[in-house]
C-alpha cells in the first residue's frame, strides 16, 4: 500500500510538467504571453481582445523563409491581412524569432529592425524570443509557422503559411494561402474552413 | 590546363559513377546518382528505378513524413510516352532528434525506389528518363537543393552493369505491408494509444512507431512500449491534432530482429473509442493520480457511502427487522444471545460483502468486454428495475402483514430465526439489492476511483462498501450493551413493522416511474400485469389444496414472464417544468464553451434519487433560475437514464463513475481565458448555484 501510494505522489508529480508542457488546442483560448518588442513596447497578447492577431514564427536564414520573404508573398500576406483591419476588429501581425544565441536566424533588435526594413516588411509587433519561452508555450516547430488568434482570444488557426511545402519559390504561385483565406472568414464573420495543417519548414532553432 | 582539369573530371565521372547518371556541382551536400534495376529493359518489363542520395556525414534528408519541420525529397519525372512511374517507396527512416523537435529521416546514404512501368512499344534504341529532384538537407540549417538527372536505358555501348545487390538491399530496407496484423487506436488522457496484435516474437525494446500521418504523435514525447498476449500497445503524447476526428492512421512498427536487421511493418489503424477501464500504464497513471483520491481515501469514502446505505428509504426497514430479531434473540435466550448474536452480525456482513463482490466482478467482466457502463449500470436494465420494483412490493406487503411464509413468521423473522446464519447471510444479499438504486453520494468518487484502477483494488473498494453497510448491525450484534438499548419486544414491533411497509413501497412506486421513462407506457402495463400477478399468487398461496398452490405457482411464473419481457424504449425527451437547456453532447459542451456565458453541466439519470432531489431543491428553484438569467447561463443536461458512452466518457473525464455529476464552466476572465470546469457537490442545497455568481 505504502509503496503504491508512493508510486501514485510520484506519479502527480510527473504529470505536472507534461501538462505544461500541452499543445495549444485549435478552438481553444491562446495561450497568453507578453514580452518586449525590439522596440522596446511591451507587448501582452490579452491585451489585443477584440483584434485579429497572427503570429509568424520567422528565421531570416531558413531557405523557407526566403521562399516567402524573397518573393515577397509574406508581405503580401502581411499587406493584405491587416489591411482588413476596421472599426469592429483590427489585424495585428507579430513576428517572432525564437532562435536562441549563437544559433541561426538570432538577431539584436537593431539587426531585426534592419530585415525588417530591407525586406520590406509589414509588421505590428517583432519580438525576440532567445529563451524560446513564447516558441514553447505555441509549441511553435518550424519557420514558418502560422497561429491566428480571434477577436475573442481563441486559437483559430495553427500550421503552414500555404499548401506547397517545397522549399523552392517558384511554387508560391498555384498554392493556397492558408493564413489569408482565415482571416477573410474572420472579418466576414465566418468560422475558418481550414483551421490546421501541418506546418512546414525549418526547424526552430531553439 | 583547363582541359586537364575538365578530362580529369571526367575521368572522375567516369570512375565515380558507373551509372549514367550526369555531372553535379561538387559542393552539393547531397550526391545523387539515378539507378536502374537493369539498363537493357523489354517491352511490358516493370523495373525498379533507385534515386539514391550520398549525404554529406551529420547532414540528413527527409522521410515522407518529416517530422516536426523540414519537407520530403520530391522527384518529377520526364519520361518516354507510355512510360509511367510509382510512388517514391520510402526506406524505414531514423529518428533524429533536434532539441525540442525531433525529425525523421535519413543518414549517410538512403535509396529511395520507384516502380517504373514499362509499355507495350518502347523506343528503338537507347532513350533517357529525367527526374527533376527537389530535396532539402538539414543538420542544423536547412538547404534546399534542386537538381535535374537522367537516367538512359537500352545504350547500345554500355556493358549491362550488375545493380541487383544494390536493389535488393534497397529492398531489403522498404518496410512489409502486413495484412496479418490488425491495429486500432484512440485517444485517452492526451496520449495517442495504439494496439496492433500479432506481435509476440518481437522484442519489445527494439519497436518503435514512426507515424506517416503527421501530427498525430507528440514526435520528440518518450514512447511506451508493451507487447502482452500478443497485443503491442504503444502509449505517446498525442500531437497537435485532434485524434477525436481522424478515422484511420498509417504508420510503421519498427523492430531489430534477433540478426541485427532493421525492419518494419505498415500499418494501418482504425479508431476506436477509448476504452473506459483503464490498464495502468505508467502515462496514464500519472493524469489518474492527479485527481487527489488515494487508494486509503478511496477506501474510506467507500465505507461512509455503506453507512450512509442503511438510511435509504429502501434499505432502512430491512436493517430495522434485522436489529428488532437482535433484541428477540437477547430476550429468549440470555445465555447464549452473545455467540448467536455474534453469529449472526458476521453471516450478514459475509452476506453484504459478497454480493457486493459478485457485482463488481459483472460490472468489471461486462467492462473488460468494453461495455461503455459505470456504477448504477443496474438500473439502466428495464428487468432489473422491475425486478426489485417487485421484490420491494413484495417486501412491502410481508411486512403489512398481507402473507406470511409457512406458520406465521414474516419475511424478518424468517430470513433471521427461522434458518439461523443462513437467513443471516440472505438478509445481506438481500440488503445489497435493495440497497444499489440508493447510490449514496460517497460512493460515486470512491467507485469512480475504483474503476480506473486494477481489478484487485476495485474489488477492495466494493468489498469496503459492503462492510460500510454491514457496519450498524455488525457493531450492534457485537455489543451486547448496545443491544440492551435497545427496546423490549413486544406488540409494537408488529406495529413498527407494518409501518416500516411504506417506505418500501414508496421505493417500489419509484422505481415504477423509472421504468416508466425506461420502458413506456407498455413497459408500465407489464409491470403492473405482474405486480397483479404476484399479489393474485401470494394470495392462492395461503390456501392448502393443491389446486390453489398450482394456480399460485401459474401466478409466479407469469409475473416472472411479465418482467423478463421489460424492453427498452428508445429514450424520448418528457417535456418537464424544467428550466430551458439543452441537451448534452461533446459538440454543445465546445461549442458553449467557445463562448464566453459560463457554461453549467448536469449529468443525471431518472433512477438516480440524489439527482431528482438536487433538482428539486437546488436546481428548479427561482433563486437558480434566476441566477442563470441573469448571467446568461448555458445549462446543458446530460440524461443517463439508459445507458449512453458519450456520457460515460464525460463522467470519466471527472474520475465518476456515476451521477449526479455537476460541473460548472464560469466565464471568461478579463483575459478571455476560460477557468477549468469546477466540479460541485453531488449534494446541491439552494444556495449551492445561486452563490457560484455572488
Amino acid at each position: 500500500m505504502i509503496k503504491q501510494l508512493a508510486t501514485l505522489g510520484a506519479l502527480a508529480i510527473l504529470a505536472l510538467p507534461s501538462l505544461a508542457n500541452a499543445t495549444p488546442e485549435v478552438g481553444a483560448m491562446a495561450p497568453d504571453f507578453e514580452a518586449t518588442d525590439i522596440a522596446g513596447n511591451a507587448f501582452k497578447l490579452s491585451d489585443h481582445k477584440g483584434d485579429i492577431v497572427i503570429l509568424e514564427w520567422t528565421n531570416h536564414e531558413c531557405p523557407f523563409v526566403v521562399k516567402h520573404y524573397s518573393t515577397g508573398n509574406m508581405q503580401a500576406t502581411q499587406k493584405d491581412t491587416r489591411a482588413k483591419s476596421n472599426e469592429k476588429q483590427g489585424v495585428k501581425w507579430v513576428s517572432i524569432v525564437s532562435s536562441a544565441p549563437g544559433k541561426q536566424g538570432h538577431v539584436t533588435p537593431q539587426e531585426a529592425q534592419k530585415i525588417v526594413n530591407e525586406a520590406g516588411a509589414e509588421v505590428d509587433v517583432k519580438i525576440l524570443d532567445e529563451t524560446g519561452t513564447i516558441g514553447k508555450l505555441y509549441d511553435a516547430k518550424t519557420t514558418p509557422h502560422m497561429y491566428i488568434i480571434d477577436a475573442k482570444g481563441t486559437l483559430v488557426y495553427a500550421g503552414a503559411i500555404d499548401s506547397n511545402s517545397s522549399p523552392n519559390p517558384a511554387t508560391i504561385e498555384g498554392s493556397e494561402n492558408y493564413v489569408l483565406a482565415a482571416v477573410n472568414e474572420l472579418i466576414a464573420g465566418n468560422t475558418v474552413t481550414t483551421a490546421q495543417t501541418k506546418p512546414y519548414g525549418c526547424s526552430v532553432k531553439y | 590546363m583547363r582541359q586537364i582539369l575538365s578530362l580529369l573530371t571526367f575521368a572522375l565521372i567516369i570512375i565515380g559513377l558507373p551509372a549514367p547518371s550526369p555531372a553535379q556541382t561538387p559542393d552539393n551536400l547531397v550526391q545523387i546518382r539515378l539507378l536502374a534495376e537493369k539498363s537493357q529493359i523489354n517491352a511490358n518489363e516493370d523495373i525498379w528505378i533507385g534515386i539514391e542520395q550520398t549525404i554529406t556525414p551529420e547532414w540528413h534528408t527527409y522521410w515522407v513524413n518529416p517530422g516536426d519541420s523540414g519537407t520530403a525529397t520530391t522527384a518529377n519525372w520526364r519520361l518516354p510516352e507510355g512510360f509511367a512511374i510509382g510512388d517514391i517507396q520510402w526506406p524505414i527512416p531514423e529518428k533524429l532528434p533536434y532539441g525540442p523537435l525531433l525529425n525523421y529521416g535519413y543518414e549517410n546514404t538512403v535509396t529511395l525506389l520507384q516502380k517504373l512501368t514499362v509499355p507495350a512499344e518502347i523506343p528503338e534504341g537507347a532513350f533517357t528518363l529525367t527526374a527533376d529532384i527537389e530535396l532539402l538537407v538539414c543538420k542544423e540549417e536547412c538547404i534546399p537543393e534542386y537538381g535535374t538527372y537522367t537516367l538512359t536505358l537500352n545504350a547500345p555501348e554500355t556493358t549491362t552493369e550488375d545493380n541487383s545487390t544494390l536493389f535488393a538491399d534497397a529492398l531489403s530496407k522498404l518496410p512489409s505491408k502486413s495484412e496479418a496484423h490488425t491495429a486500432a487506436f484512440y485517444e485517452q488522457n492526451g496520449n495517442f494509444i495504439l494496439e496492433a496484435n500479432g506481435f509476440e516474437a518481437i522484442n519489445a525494446d527494439t519497436i518503435e512507431f514512426l507515424p506517416i500521418d503527421w501530427g498525430i504523435i507528440s514526435n520528440s514525447a518518450e514512447q511506451s512500449v508493451r507487447v502482452e498476449n500478443n497485443m503491442l500497445t504503444i502509449t505517446q503524447a498525442r500531437g497537435e491534432r485532434s485524434l477525436d476526428t481522424l478515422e484511420i492512421i498509417n504508420g510503421l512498427i519498427a523492430f531489430t530482429e534477433q540478426n541485427g536487421t532493421r525492419r518494419a511493418l505498415h500499418i494501418s489503424a482504425t479508431a476506436k473509442p477509448a476504452p473506459i477501464t483503464e490498464q495502468p500504464v505508467e502515462t496514464t497513471e500519472a493524469a489518474q493520480a492527479t485527481n487527489g483520491i488515494t487508494i486509503p481515501q478511496a477506501l474510506l469514502f467507500a465505507l461512509l457511502g455503506g453507512m450512509i446505505l442503511n438510511l435509504m428509504p429502501c434499505v432502512f426497514p430491512v436493517l430495522s427487522i434485522k436489529a428488532l430479531s437482535l433484541v428477540k434473540i437477547a430476550a429468549e435466550n440470555k445465555e447464549a444471545a452473545p455467540h448467536k448474536a455474534k453469529i449472526h452480525g458476521l453471516a450478514y456482513t459475509a452476506g453484504v460483502i459478497l454480493s457486493f463482490l459478485a457485482i463488481a466482478a459483472i460490472l468489471l467482466i461486462l467492462k473488460s468486454a468494453g461495455a461503455g457502463i459505470g456504477w448504477g449500470f443496474q438500473l439502466q436494465n428495464p428487468i432489473v428495475v422491475g425486478s426489485l420494483a417487485l421484490l420491494l412490493f413484495a417486501i412491502g406487503l410481508n411486512l403489512s402483514g398481507y402473507f406470511e411464509f409457512g406458520k406465521s413468521i414474516s419475511v424478518g423473522n424468517t430470513l433471521t430465526q427461522k434458518q439461523g446464519p443462513s437467513g443471516s447471510f440472505f438478509t445481506g444479499v438481500l440488503a445489497t439489492a435493495v440497497a444499489t438504486p440508493c447510490t449514496a453520494p460517497f460512493m460515486a468518487g470512491a467507485i469512480g476511483f475504483a474503476l480506473t484502477q486494477t481489478a484487485a483494488v476495485n474489488l477492495l473498494v466494493f468489498a469496503a462498501l459492503g462492510l460500510g453497510l454491514a457496519l450498524p448491525y455488525l457493531a450492534l450484534s457485537f455489543t451486547p450493551s448496545l443491544q440492551k438499548i435497545m427496546p423490549k419486544p413486544g406488540a409494537w414491533m408488529d406495529v413498527f413493522k407494518q409501518l416500516l411497509a411504506f417506505p418500501m413501497f414508496l421505493s417500489a412506486v419509484w422505481l415504477t416511474w423509472v421504468l416508466t421513462k425506461q420502458a413506456g407506457a407498455t413497459g408500465l402495463l407489464q409491470l403492473l400485469l405482474a405486480a397483479s400477478a404476484l399479489t393474485f399468487g401470494l394470495w392462492l398461496f395461503k390456501f392448502k389444496r393443491i389446486f390453489a398452490k398450482t394456480l399460485a405457482f401459474i401466478m409466479f411464473a407469469t409475473t416472472i414472464g411479465l418482467v423478463s419481457i421489460q424492453s427498452q424504449m428508445p429514450a424520448s425527451d418528457t417535456p418537464q417544468a424544467e428550466m430551458t437547456h439543452n441537451t448534452y453532447s461533446p459538440k454543445a459542451l465546445q461549442t458553449t464553451l467557445s463562448g464566453d456565458a459560463p457554461v453549467f453541466v448536469e449529468m443525471t439519470a431518472d433512477w438516480c434519487i440524489t439527482c431528482k432531489v438536487n433538482a428539486a431543491i437546488g436546481i428548479n428553484i427561482p433563486a437558480t433560475r434566476k441566477a442563470f438569467t441573469d448571467n446568461n447561463v448555458t445549462y446543458l443536461i446530460g440524461d443517463w437514464t439508459n445507458e449512453d458512452p458519450i456520457i460515460t466518457q464525460y463522467l470519466e473525464n471527472y474520475e465518476r463513475n456515476g451521477v449526479p455529476l455537476y460541473v460548472y464552466y464560469g466565464p471568461r476572465d478579463a483575459n478571455g481565458t476560460r477557468p477549468q470546469g469546477q466540479v460541485l457537490p453531488q449534494i446541491l442545497t439552494p444556495v449551492t448555484l445561486p452563490n457560484l455568481f455572488k
